[in-house]
């Protein structure tokens, strides 16, 4: 039996549509190995070659990793949430109930979604506090730091804008009190606090601008950052580790400035 | 223990290193989670509700019926165009059956008969409360969001007012709440709207105070302003709380402001009146007039007596000067043009007797504590700055002192307020229905500095006025054309020509109503004309009597002259007549013994009309309708005939049931009771 269905892959493997989809062909070589990840537009962006020391637990905590997934997480559930949400002023709220009372599982999905979101906060400042204290934003990383503060700020505010949505009045004067500690900025102030609520008032047009901030304009703007953010990861030499670290010792010296292109 | 402690850790670096084992139990704590989510599901608060209904309906008599009505899961009412998405027969399962009113246990107990359908309204337009909600707590008790509490049952009557805005049968909580936001004069302060574009206008008539002075003195307004009910109990007047010194200066100023008027007062008789007065006289006069359909007074038992129509006269010897009273009762539309009192055309012997009688109606006891220094500039000032403060103008004309618009609050929508924009005192249920409760009982409870006054109300009175501020709503605003009721409204009719100029004098329209005009005390004169015949009106304004024994007669003697009445008499007859029938189509008299014979038998079997009317007054005891001894001398045959077809097209309302008789059986009773002119009995058994 598994010589038949081997063959069946074989077989599958050689043909025209397989080949033009997975184009590195097979083989275990090196070079075939990283051809199988630089030909992939998921994978092209991380390094071509990762050293086994660097996935282990002692090196990252998989802290940056865990962020991904809680996004990725996220991602799902705000989409499956969008099915039911309408982000008007005389739906949202008793959307939010529908989801919480009649709808099949829509308590967890909710849930699912809420504790994520907290879950992804904590974990990218744990995460930059982790590259922080074992000095992993040093050069060559200094930018890729950069990046990922932005990340950082995108996160919390995709955070903030979430919570206006089941427009309930924690949603209201939390929202009401932040967007008044924008006003406060010097000279432009009132301007910021107009354009963010699209008016002077926490009404419709703020639930609606909101809304698209926290579904589009600010999950888009992530993705971008975090595309960027794994690229210079693969850049700039791929997982810090420190030199200090057990296993370095006798690992090779990295060749960060050869894989600088 | 250590290395207990030290294997733990070591077993936990051992889990964590290891990608394949950790892999392994995220897996596993994944599908626990999944499997977590349908269980709530499944656990939830409804489905056990549903489970302990079926286990109640198991074992009854129609446990079959129910079973085959029961369906599981979740159930809702969806009404579009009220907004309405109600999931509460989730839990109230056995809602609709009328099997189960046995059942005292919520939430099973079947809904007790209502005028509308369940699936028209749905819950929660009239219970409040949050309609989407599965759990109780959250459909009942949440409101941090701006959700609507359930609202208790005592005050369920005020969601009939969001649609209905006129007075209903069944609502007389309602009813008696709306009709006191006018009475006490709550939207002289308060405007409140209605939803078809009208406002609740105040019905209490205050006083103009323009030429107060020539009525009163400035201690009997001390007095009233520091108590009004210690004047009267009745007082529709509130207390305002003054202090002393406010209480003087105001008094001060009003007295001040007032300006004579000619004609206010009239010298007295030389003889003087008062005490020197025959009590037993006024007495009589004082009945004879019927005062006491309109104004109340003490008896010895302290209980009030008489009509609201006009203020109570228990101590109005105190209060109004005998030069001004006497001046009143010979023309009371001289002082105040818009008074509802008619002018009663009494002799200078009779006005004598009677403002004696009423002058006597005091207590001296009541300003024998009040001395007022003569006030100073300052302090009639100072009155004119309080009377503005307080918005005393709202309500009563003063000169000087423009009418403020708007003085308190709007309450046009003061029934869906949320709870998050109220301010509670201390200990307070939080609710809006306690939160208005409050505020009427004691409305400077919530600060010194509110200016709203206390009224005197019992428990019973607040209760109507909260139901009636709950019945404005949001929702009475927002629901689709087809489901307001407007309340039938006042319409300006008045009486024309020199026949209207005497039925202004005599303020008919105070009590009678005419053309969708006046009061609700005695009966609706639109088709007086067609109903009954000229010398019995002619009679009746003459020497007005009682027409059911069940009441007592409250039409007052006014001493028209002839002239006068005729010209009434005429104006009645030609002016209100209904349009659906010729007063004259049948006639008076010539009905042939049979008709009278079969009419009869008619009267007494076939529709019993003796158990609430009298023909012959020996035999018979009804003593509901009116007395028809004499009916053939009072009513038109044609009115007798098609009042019989159709009695609410004639007079809506009336109770007098319709009977849809043919026209021969209608005829033969009119040719019965045309035949009972004299009060003899004729024809009768």
């Amino acid at each position: 039996m598994p010589s038949t269905i081997d063959t069946y892959f074989e077989k599958l493997e050689r043909t025209r549509m397989w080949r033009s989809i997975f184009r590195s062909g097979r083989g275990s070589s090196t070079l075939h190995n990283a051809l199988a990840i630089q030909q992939n537009v998921f994978l092209h962006l991380f390094p071509t070659k990762v050293r086994k020391r660097m996935v282990g637990l002692g090196a990252t905590w998989y802290l940056g990793t865990l962020t991904l997934g809680t996004f990725l997480l996220l991602v799902i559930t705000g989409i499956l949430l969008m099915l039911y949400y309408h982000p008007s002023v005389p739906q949202a709220y008793s959307d939010v109930k529908d989801l919480r009372f009649v709808v099949s599982s829509g308590l967890f999905l909710r849930n699912l979604h809420r504790w994520a979101a907290h879950a992804m906060v904590f974990l990218a400042f744990a995460h930059m506090f982790r590259v922080f204290y074992r000095g992993a934003y040093r050069a060559p990383r200094e930018f890729n730091w950069v990046v990922g503060v932005v990340l950082l700020l995108v996160t919390l505010l995709l955070s903030y804008t979430g919570y206006l949505l089941p427009w309930d009045q924690l949603a209201y004067w939390a929202i009401t009190v932040g967007t008044n500690i924008s006003s406060a900025v010097p000279l432009i102030g009132d301007k910021i606090h107009f354009l963010l609520l699209g008016g002077n008032q926490v009404n419709a047009n703020a639930l609606l601008r909101f809304y698209v901030l926290h579904c589009v304009i600010l999950p888009l703007t992530a993705v971008v950052f975090l595309a960027v953010h794994f690229w210079r990861i693969r850049k700039d030499g791929g997982l810090y580790v420190r030199e200090s670290e057990p296993g370095t010792a006798s690992a090779q010296p990295q060749p960060a400035s050869e894989e600088r292109k | 223990m250590q290395t207990h402690k030290s294997g733990f850790i070591s077993s936990i670096k051992a889990f964590v290193c290891d990608p394949f084992r950790m892999f392994g139990v995220v897996s596993l704590v994944l599908l626990l989670l999944l499997t977590i989510a349908p269980a709530k599901d499944y656990f939830s608060e409804w489905h056990g509700y549903q489970r302990q209904y079926l286990n109640i309906i198991r074992n009854r008599g129609d446990a079959i019926t129910l079973r085959r009505h029961f369906e599981g899961g979740l159930h809702q009412i969806w009404i579009p165009q009220l907004g309405v998405v109600d999931r509460c027969e989730t839990c109230h399962v056995g809602l609709t059956e009328t099997s189960l009113a046995d059942v005292k246990e919520q939430p099973f107990r079947a809904h007790p008969a209502m005028p509308h359908k369940l699936t028209e309204f749905g819950c929660v337009v009239c219970h409040r409360g949050q309609g989407g909600a599965t759990t109780v707590n959250e459909a009942h008790h949440s409101e941090m969001a701006g959700e609507e509490p359930i609202l208790p049952a005592r005050y369920m009557e005020s969601s009939c007012g969001q649609c209905h805005q006129g007075p209903l049968e069944g609502t007389p909580k309602l009813n008696r709440g709306r009709a006191m936001l006018s009475r006490y004069g709550c939207v002289s302060c308060h405007s409140i709207s209605l939803p078809d574009g009208t406002k609740l206008e105040a019905t209490d008539n205050p006083p103009p105070l323009t030429h107060i002075a020539d009525k009163t003195t400035r201690e009997w307004i001390y007095a009233w302003l520091k108590d009004p009910t210690s004047y009267s109990t009745s007082a529709t007047m509130p207390n305002f709380a003054l202090s002393d010194a406010d209480a003087s200066d105001i008094s001060a100023f009003l007295i001040a402001n007032s300006v004579p008027q000619p004609g206010d007062q009239v010298a007295l008789p030389a003889q003087g009146h008062g005490p020197a007065a025959d009590p037993a006289a006024g007495a009589s006069l004082y009945g004879e007039s019927f005062c006491a359909s309109c104004h109340a007074a003490q008896n010895a038992a302290g209980n009030l007596v008489g009509g609201d129509l006009g203020p109570e006269l228990t101590n109005v010897g105190t209060k109004v000067k005998p030069e001004w009273l006497l001046a009143w009762m010979r023309d009371p539309q001289k002082y105040d043009p818009a008074t509802p009192m008619p002018q009663y055309r009494w002799t200078d012997a009779q006005l004598k007797v009677i403002a004696g009688y009423v002058q006597n109606k005091s207590n001296p006891d009541l300003l024998s504590n009040v001395h007022l220094q003569p006030a100073t500039r300052a302090q009639i000032a100072h009155g004119k700055q309080l009377v503005t403060e307080y918005g005393c103008a709202s309500c009563h004309e003063i000169r000087g002192v423009p009418k403020p618009d708007n003085f308190g609050p709007n309450l046009s929508r003061i029934g869906s307020k949320p709870v998050v924009q109220l301010v509670f005192l201390p200990d307070m249920e939080h609710s809006l229905p306690a939160y208005l409760t409050q505020k009427i009982r004691e409305p400077r409870s919530f600060g010194s500095t509110f200016r709203m006054p206390r009224y005197n109300f019992t428990p019973s009175q607040v209760e109507a006025v909260t139901t009636a501020l709950l019945s404005l709503t949001d929702r009475s605003y927002s629901l689709p054309l087809n489901l307001q009721v407007a309340a039938v409204r006042e319409t300006k009719y008045q009486p024309a020509g020199q026949a209207g100029q005497i039925m202004t004098n005599l303020n008919c329209l105070s009590c009678h109503r005419i053309n969708g005009h006046g009061g609700d005390m005695a009966p609706d004169l639109s088709w007086e004309g067609s109903s009954v015949q000229r010398p019995w009106l002619d009679e009746f304004l003459k020497n007005p009597n009682t027409l059911r024994p069940a009441l007592i007669r409250r039409m007052p003697k006014f001493n028209l002259t002839d002239a006068e009445r005729t010209t009434l008499t005429d104006y009645m007859m030609t002016v209100y007549q209904t349009s659906s029938f010729q007063r004259d189509e049948m006639p008076l008299t010539g009905y042939t013994p049979e008709q009278v014979e079969k009419g009869r038998q008619l009267f007494y079997s076939k529709y019993a009309c003796q158990s609430c009317h009298m023909v012959n007054p020996n035999e018979d005891k009804g003593y509901i309708g009116p007395t028809l001894t004499k009916v053939g001398a009072r009513l038109n045959a044609a009115w007798i005939f098609h009042y019989l077809k159709d009695p609410q097209a004639m007079r809506p309302g009336t109770i007098e049931p319709n009977q849809h008789m043919s026209d021969d059986d209608a005829r033969a009773l009119t040719a019965f009771l045309m035949a009972q002119k004299t009060g003899a009995g004729q024809g009768a058994k």
